[in-house]
């Protein structure tokens, strides 16, 4: 129970939000846009899992919102002339995972701080967009909204799309020896390669699969409407950084889980329209938002003060 | 991070050479950009006067526009140099200047008193950073993440968002706009804040355990520094100074509101890096900041006045980009020098006991 | 080494600086321009406008903008222009005390200015040129929703974000022409969206399911109306809850064709950005002086002047049966 304290309590944390509410607003509980929710956060959840591997091998990527808009946008010139989605998909993707291994050569060939070359990606990939793109829409073609499908299935691929890739991350951490090695490197970079693991490659995987994960986050965000806003992933680092750390995975590495993350994901996500059902004034949202990294991170610290035994 | 070499132990003078190093590196960009947009950013306009970068009231400009920064980059030194960071400075800009609005407009108190006060809430407010990171220990980013969120929630909430305090008396104004011994009046302001800031970090003991306790906290709390109050101290210190670096924003603008200081801990964080601050500690200065902030300013409004740059429309973007590939090279460059030295080992007295690597 | 290094350096500074001098003197008329953001494709289609004018007028045009959400960033880009030595300022106020402070010192230094699409205090421009007053557009928004809706019901606003001066006038105005004239109608809820068409997306999502009598989604952000809509159509709830709002009609086409917007109201915001180079210009070769009660343009028409606002008309309402004939 001590080991996964941390996520038990952000699943408590929103749990008891989750039942004021019920109490409070029943309304928020209707299937559609409970669902509608949740397909506007299966794009986050993506990034969140590939975030929270770079934190646990004890780095950080403030670069994946400008990432996510590149993509977003690159997919959706892709799509406006005409290319199947069976290309746009690897495409996407690919975009991402050659932006992320950027980002890894940078950090783990050379050495820099991660903190620092991410910060760099990200004005640059902003200002590059902005420069090209000068904040005009993209309009999609017909045939992309939803995969071509319904609504209701498109959303309920999306959402399970997004569960299974969290789940297949989970357990290959669990489960896999890769999984155990970016623990590995994140807990103490050194003793894992006096173990005969290779940290750097490692390093440089993790940030390419991240990269990989905006990618294919950015393409199931472009097929949920008509158009794509250059602007789109504005603030997604912040989002997807706070719900990883409040879900429990210790920014100074080798510690977490992805559940967690998840967990901390859901919270986060369902402020803004808790405080709308709630009726609180849209103004105290960041205030609110805040506070509860700012609690979830003291109850690591008070958890860590009592001695151990 | 150390330069170790098997022929002898490091010495703290490779230390001093790789940082010189570093500086006089940027200093010569500075120098070098300076010249460039002076050239070429300076011609005559249809009316026969001289415009761009050449003028002296763009170079006044150049000052008067980072000041804020540069106050915010100059707070952040310490806390990089023990190590940690704080992405609250900014938020923190926008909370004290709307407390300052609030306190002198709904408040009716005096100027000055409200300015006292209000750089005692950017203390208390860096209390709060101090006492969640030196006491519960908890790690610098994230508290601080938390607290942007915080600050700046709290300044839309005091204001409901759309609030602004504006009219203040023009004596106040002065202070942001006017001009005091020929120079901007804020610059004096900067340059005693620097001058302060320099004798902590490099002439007292206390500024010394900001690096001791970056390289190595625990070996710093063996070494018998009070670590904890140290790393509390540099929170507040920094939060006192974005208090400052509001009041002067104020002053510039005419005007606060919640969102002011928007986007400008990067900034600040990025001109510390630049000027050769490691974003881990142990290693930096202040006029290495200095000259990182200076870089960043002369790059900014040099680029709006290159001709090229603005029959494109793209001087914001340019300078976004252009800033980037600066930080990524002043990067590379020193890890690139690191790998440099450690092939080619100096030449150096032997040690007085030999290596243990070495058979003796 | 360092000495060598230092002579590299000055050497390559010299000779690109050499290789971009201008030319002495450009006779031309130098005119620039400050969007409230580079960002917000209806920013851009207003320079698109000032840069047709600039080309058929012959001047030379420029223009810079914040592209993040530095408040600060207009005042700095106009101080700038000062020292640039520029011969007019347009600019779209974001901070309306703050950025005067730097357009009256423009003033001083002899470089008109000239304000469009928010203004600026009185003293720190020559002219405004309105598209259309606050309180027309708030006025517009709201009489359009009492249609819709029949003059009872609840509607609520998205807006871009709380701190954004032009949105909460808009808004002031908005509360205060449904108070005075609508009683029957409730505004339950204000929220912002943070210019993102996501972020509206799941807003609109949220209003309507936390208050399940809405009748119609105000928008008053651009990027909120095609997101607003895609929520009402995702919904599925085309028809019982209307969208209308402030928008381009290019990026809100496919939806009011649908019918899930009912009608977007802007003005011809090409035309805004022609017609303040257009005066401008005027300004700078003292064709327009101040007190003048109108205003001619080459192509546009006349206008009237009133006090010194120069107003481009009333706000224009696109639905179904004239969106076809605008592409902007």
């Amino acid at each position: 129970m001590n080991r996964y304290f941390r996520e038990f309590s952000v699943a408590g944390a929103l749990a008891v939000l989750l039942v004021a509410l019920a109490i409070f607003a029943p309304g928020f509980y209707q299937p559609q846009p409970l669902l509608s929710l949740a397909t506007r956060e299966a794009p986050t959840l993506v990034v969140a899992g590939g975030m929270a591997l770079v934190i646990i091998c004890r780095q950080i990527d403030i670069s994946v919102g400008s990432l996510f808009s590149v993509c977003s946008v690159g997919a959706g010139l892709l799509a406006a002339r005409h290319w199947p989605l069976a290309l746009v998909l690897p495409a996407a993707v690919g975009l991402g995972a050659t932006l992320g291994a950027v980002n890894g050569l940078l950090v783990a060939g050379l050495r820099l701080p991660s903190i620092v070359v991410t910060l760099a990606m990200m004005v640059t990939l902003r200002q590059g967009l902005n420069l090209v793109r000068q904040g005009r829409f993209v309009d999609l073609p017909e045939g992309l909204q939803w995969f071509g499908l319904s609504q209701p299935a498109g959303q309920w691929l999306l959402v399970l799309a997004a569960l299974a890739l969290l789940t297949a991350l989970a357990w290959g951490m669990r489960h896999l020896a890769v999984g155990r090695f970016v623990y590995a490197i994140g807990s103490d970079a050194e003793a894992a390669r006096l173990a005969g693991l290779r940290p750097r490659w490692g390093t440089f995987l993790v940030f390419v699969l991240l990269g990989a994960l905006t990618g294919l986050a950015a393409l199931m965000n472009v097929v949920q409407s008509p158009q794509v806003q250059p602007l789109s992933g504005s603030g997604l680092e912040l989002k997807v950084i706070a719900a990883v750390v409040v879900g429990g995975v210790a920014i100074s590495g080798g510690r977490g889980n992805l559940w967690g993350a998840f967990a901390g994901l859901l919270l986060l996500a369902c402020i803004a329209p808790a405080l709308t059902h709630l009726r609180v004034e849209a103004y105290w949202e960041k205030a609110i938002q805040g506070a509860i990294i700012l609690l979830a991170v003291v109850a690591d610290g008070i958890r860590s003060r009592r001695p151990a035994r | 991070m150390t330069v170790s070499s098997p022929l002898g132990h490091t010495s703290s003078r490779d230390w001093k050479a790789l940082l010189r190093c570093h500086e006089m590196l940027l200093l010569y960009v500075l120098v070098a950009e300076w010249l460039f947009f002076y050239f070429a950013g300076t011609s005559t306009n249809r009316r026969g006067v001289l415009i761009g970068f050449g003028t002296l009231d763009r170079q006044f400009d150049v000052l008067r526009h980072s000041c804020e920064i540069g106050l915010l980059a100059l707070a952040l030194t310490p806390v990089i140099l023990t190590g940690g960071i704080d992405l609250s400075v900014g938020s923190l800009l926008g909370l004290c200047a709307i407390v300052f609005g609030k306190l002198w407009h709904d408040g009716g108190l005096p100027i000055p008193l409200a300015a006292t006060l209000t750089l005692a809430l950017g203390a208390a407010a860096g209390g709060l950073n101090a006492t969640l990171i030196s006491a519960l220990r908890l790690p610098p980013l994230i508290v601080t993440l938390g607290t942007y969120s915080l600050f700046r929630g709290l300044a839309e909430a005091i204001t409901h968002g759309s609030v602004t305090y504006t009219n203040f008396p023009a004596g106040f104004l002065a202070l942001g706009q006017e001009r005091w011994l020929g120079l901007p009046a804020q610059a004096w302001l900067f340059a005693a804040v620097a001058l302060c800031l320099w004798a902590l970090v490099h002439r007292t003991t206390f500024g010394r355990s900001f690096r001791a306790i970056g390289f190595s906290p625990e070996g710093a709390r063996y070494a018998g520094l009070p670590v904890g109050r140290n790393l509390a101290l540099v929170y507040v210190i920094a939060g006192a100074i974005a208090a400052l670096a509001a009041l002067i924003y104020t002053a510039r603008l005419g005007q606060a509101k919640a969102d002011a200081g928007t986007g400008y801990e990067l900034f600040a964080i990025t001109a510390v890096v630049l000027g050769g601050t490691s974003i881990f500690g142990g290693t930096g200065s202040i006029p290495g900041t200095l000259l990182g902030v200076a870089a960043i300013a002369v790059l900014k409004n040099g680029l709006a006045c290159l001709p090229v740059v603005m029959r494109l429309n793209a001087a914001e973007e340019m300078s976004g980009l252009l800033t980037g590939a600066l930080l990524l090279l002043a990067l590379a460059g020193s890890v690139m020098s690191r790998m440099v030295s450690q092939r080619h080992p100096r030449r150096r007295p032997r040690a007085s006991r030999p290596s243990p690597h070495l058979p003796a | 080494m360092n000495t060598l290094l230092l002579r590299l350096g000055l050497t390559a500074g010299l000779l690109l600086a050499g290789a971009a001098r201008t030319t002495a003197a450009d006779a031309k008329i130098l005119v620039a321009m400050l969007p409230k953001s580079k960002g917000n494709a209806y920013h851009m289609s207003c320079v698109a406008g000032a840069q047709r004018a600039a080309r058929d007028l012959g001047v030379d045009f420029i223009f810079d903008g914040p592209t993040d959400s530095n408040a600060a960033k207009q005042n700095e880009i106009v101080e700038n222009w000062i020292t640039l030595g520029v011969d007019v300022i347009a600019v779209a106020v974001e901070n309306s005390e703050g950025l005067s402070t730097a357009l009256r010192k423009a003033r001083q230094r002899g470089i008109p200015v000239v304000t469009y699409d928010a203004d600026a205090q009185t003293d720190a421009r020559s002219f405004f040129v309105n598209q259309a007053t606050p309180v027309g557009i708030a006025h517009a928004l709201m009489d359009e929703a009492a249609r819709l809706l029949g003059g009872e019901g609840e509607f609520a606003i998205i807006l871009a974000t709380l701190t954004a001066a032009n949105q909460r006038e808009w808004q002031k105005e908005i509360e205060a022409r449904w108070k005075e004239k609508y009683p029957k109608m409730k505004l339950v809820a204000v929220r912002p969206c943070d210019d993102l068409k996501d972020k509206a997306q799941s807003e609109a999502t949220a209003l309507m399911s936390a208050h399940p009598q809405l009748g119609l989604i105000m928008a008053i952000c651009s990027p909120a109306v095609p997101g607003a809509a895609e929520a009402v159509k995702q919904a599925g709830k085309v028809g019982r809850v209307k969208v209308i709002g402030l928008g381009l009609p290019s990026e809100n086409r496919r939806y009011i064709k649908e019918g899930v917007t009912n009608t977007v109201i802007l003005w011809k915001t090409e035309d805004l950005g022609y017609l303040t180079v257009e005066a401008a210009v005027a300004l700078v070769k003292g064709t327009l002086k101040p007190g003048a009660t109108s205003f001619s343009s080459r192509t546009l028409g006349t206008f009237k002047i009133e006090g010194d606002n120069i107003l481009l008309g009333k706000p224009f309402a696109f639905n179904q049966g004239n969106i076809d004939q605008f592409n902007f």
